[in-house]
């Protein structure tokens, strides 16, 4: 009786022990990791990135951020927060905490719904102050300094709607600004605030229908037709080698483009590209279309683009290449509802605005995606032997990589081992690449091997004639019986 | 005669071989279903063993029963459409005789396809004008052997040969279209039946 009554004791303790522990929660990301292979599918693939931590705040010095729209990383990793509804920008560390506040309660520094940042090198911050129609510029402490007003050209036009919303400045002072719903391309300002004119403007695709319409509208129909005007620009980036990099809305291809000192895309010098996913998802029976709202460059290059509409990162080599995919719309931490920005430190995170949610969400990269930016930086410099080991590892943990089957087949085309090239580029499903390894691999073989070829080849056209010759005389045989009956 | 001769001769001499095919007593239909069958483990055999700069699908994309249905159908249909529209116009031609000897069709396929396969295994994209020389001059050949059948068989002239071999290819579309609609009506009515089942079970 008595041991039995100690032993429900202690089953009834240690129950109430086992339930005090804590479960083993693993950190189980809430977007499925994929990237887009040759043949443009989606395979599963390992997250390079996943969801840290968020500012969003909630019982800190700098108090709640509300509809965040901007997002600036200085070069010493704090960061810039346009708190758009509060009329701020925000100046914090990567730690949360508060380093400085721009945008006074009144006067000419007072701003109005900003949706852009940008600090210079000597701490100076602009600010887009889009309802106020201005750039307004503050110093390192806080103080305003001056602003640019609506700047006068002929250019511009007389219906031109000032509306600024991201800029950037470059080494000469140069200010070079999106403003919304201007197509022309961006303006750029001279530090004077003189207008020096538009930069990179998008173009006009032709289109068969558009030209069909004009052919059969007559001229009050004509009027009708609202005028086809150039895709804008959304927003802008400059690397730290002074191109500006640039996001498109409105367009399927080449919604990311690398302007140069003359405002040509070197991007997609070569053929267009489609940037974002491939399929959209279908709302009320229409392929909805990306947006891509910011762009942002790390310092090895690698470029991070946030589509508004999937709201998900896409991170590109700087040729291009597909590396990551993250994020998506959703309630979960790690998922967006409206993201408006991303912006890269220089350790390797990434972060994200939310305008709805008002807060930032950061995401810290996965060893997988340390694994693959070490590769992917090895290879855009070129140093392909040094790049092999890395990519096959990226191969050993996740053989969807594409990118990889394909670097590690032309590393050994370099190398001259033009079979084991063909076997890689296969992988990677990749034609050209297998049909030029297997092009210089015939080359090679029939070179090495020329005494054999010959022999085979003289060898056999003797034996089919030898051949041919008896069955000829066989079937003269045959003939010659057969007419004779 | 063995099937290869008739291949051989339908290739050599394609005038005489359709004229002396009609008049072949036994076996035609044989060989008929022995080429088109043929010609299908060519199309089966490209597929598995095409050089890969020159194959078109990836082997996880390929279903066999959706390229047999591409190789046995349009026979099948080129030869009820070529009787329909001969007859008409006061072809000569008996129904198994075009059904028999159109299978012939796929002999320059067989003929060239089979080596294409193996060469193309040493071949790269810079010879791609090459591989496509060879596949118009199939094409070519394909159409000229149908259309010497036609012309023999029904015993037209000419350019009402070709005239005929077009009416052919738009009857065959007809065929299809008709086919898929009324695969699409009976579909709709089936679907209307169960409906009113459904609902009237729900009723009651």
């Amino acid at each position: 009786m008595r041991t039995s009554r100690t032993m429900n004791i202690i089953v009834f303790l240690l129950v109430i022990v086992l339930l005090g522990i804590p479960t083993n929660v693993s950190a189980e990301s809430p977007y499925r990791g994929y990237i887009y292979d040759n043949l443009d599918n989606t395979p599963a693939s390992i997250n390079g990135y996943l969801y840290a931590d968020s500012i969003d705040g909630i019982g800190k010095e700098f108090g709640n951020l509300k509809a965040p729209e901007d997002l600036f990383i200085a070069p010493d990793d704090t960061i810039y927060i346009v708190d758009s509804g509060n009329n701020r920008v925000i100046h914090i560390t990567q730690n949360q905490e508060l380093i400085g506040i721009y945008g006074d309660k009144e006067g000419k520094g007072l701003l109005n719904t900003p949706k852009g940042v940008f600090v210079d090198t000597q701490g100076s911050v602009y600010v887009a102050d889009t309802l106020n129609r201005r750039i307004a510029l503050f110093d390192k402490s806080g103080q305003f300094v001056k602003e640019f007003t609506q700047p006068v050209s002929p250019l511009l036009g007389d219906k031109f709607v000032y509306s600024p919303s991201k800029l950037i400045v470059d080494k000469r002072g140069y200010l070079f600004v999106v403003s919304d719903g201007a197509s022309q391309g961006l303006m750029q300002i001279r530090p004077d605030g003189q207008f020096a004119g538009f930069f990179g403007a998008n173009h006009v695709n032709f289109s068969w229908t558009r030209v069909l319409v004009r052919l059969v509208a007559s001229e009050e129909q004509k009027e009708q037709i609202a005028s086809v005007r150039p895709p804008e620009f959304s927003n802008l980036y400059q690397d730290n080698e002074g191109f500006i990099y640039t996001s498109t809305l409105g367009v399927p291809i080449n919604q990311i483009k690398r302007l140069s000192a003359v405002g040509v895309d070197t991007l997609n010098a070569y053929t267009d590209f489609r940037y974002g996913d491939l399929y959209m998802p279908i709302s009320n029976g229409t392929e909805l279309l990306d947006a891509f709202v910011d762009v942002s460059i790390s310092n090895s290059g690698l470029i991070s683009a946030l589509d508004q509409t999937t709201g998900r990162v896409f991170q590109y080599d700087k040729l291009g290449n597909l590396l990551f995919i993250f994020g998506g719309i959703g309630q979960q931490d790690g998922l967006f509802k409206t993201p408006t920005s991303v912006a890269e430190t220089t350790d390797g995170m990434i972060y994200v605005a939310d305008r709805t949610r008002n807060r930032i969400d950061s995401f810290y990269t996965t060893p997988f995606g340390d694994l693959v930016h070490h590769a992917s930086e090895l290879y855009v410099e070129g140093k392909y032997d040094q790049a092999f080991g890395p990519w096959n590892e990226v191969l050993h943990l996740n053989a969807n990589y594409d990118l990889a089957n394909y670097v590690i087949g032309k590393t050994f085309f370099r190398k001259q081992q033009y079979g084991d090239a063909m076997t890689y580029f296969q992988l990677a499903k990749h034609k050209e690449g297998y049909s030029d390894a297997l092009h210089e691999y015939r080359k090679v073989y029939v070179r090495d091997n020329f005494g054999t070829i010959m022999t085979v080849l003289i060898a056999s056209i003797i034996f089919i004639r030898l051949l041919l010759m008896a069955y000829r005389k066989r079937w003269y045989t045959v003939f010659r019986s057969n007419k004779s009956i | 005669m063995g099937t290869l001769k008739l291949m051989k001769k339908s290739l050599v001499h394609p005038l005489d071989f359709f004229y002396d095919y009609q008049f072949m007593e036994r076996s035609k239909l044989k060989y008929a279903i022995i080429i088109v069958c043929l010609a299908f483990c060519t199309k089966v055999i490209n597929l598995m063993f095409a050089g890969y700069s020159f194959s078109y699908m990836e082997t996880y994309q390929v279903s066999i029963p959706f390229e047999a249905v591409w190789i046995f159908l349009p026979w099948l249909t080129w030869a009820v459409s070529n009787w329909a529209v001969s007859t008409i116009v006061e072809g000569e031609g008996k129904f198994i005789d075009i059904l028999t000897s159109s299978a012939f069709f796929y002999v320059p396929y067989i003929v060239i396809m089979l080596p294409f396969t193996f060469v193309s295994n040493f071949m790269s994209l810079k010879e791609l004008s090459l591989a496509l020389f060879i596949m118009y001059f199939m094409q070519f050949w394909m159409i000229f052997i149908l259309v010497v059948q036609v012309k023999v068989l029904h015993d037209f002239e000419f350019g009402k040969t070709i005239w005929i071999s077009l009416l052919t290819a738009v009857g065959m579309i007809l065929i299809w279209f008709v086919c898929i609609m009324i695969f699409g009506l009976v579909n709709q009515s089936i679907q209307f039946v169960l409906d009113i089942y459904k609902e009237l079970s729900y009723r009651s």
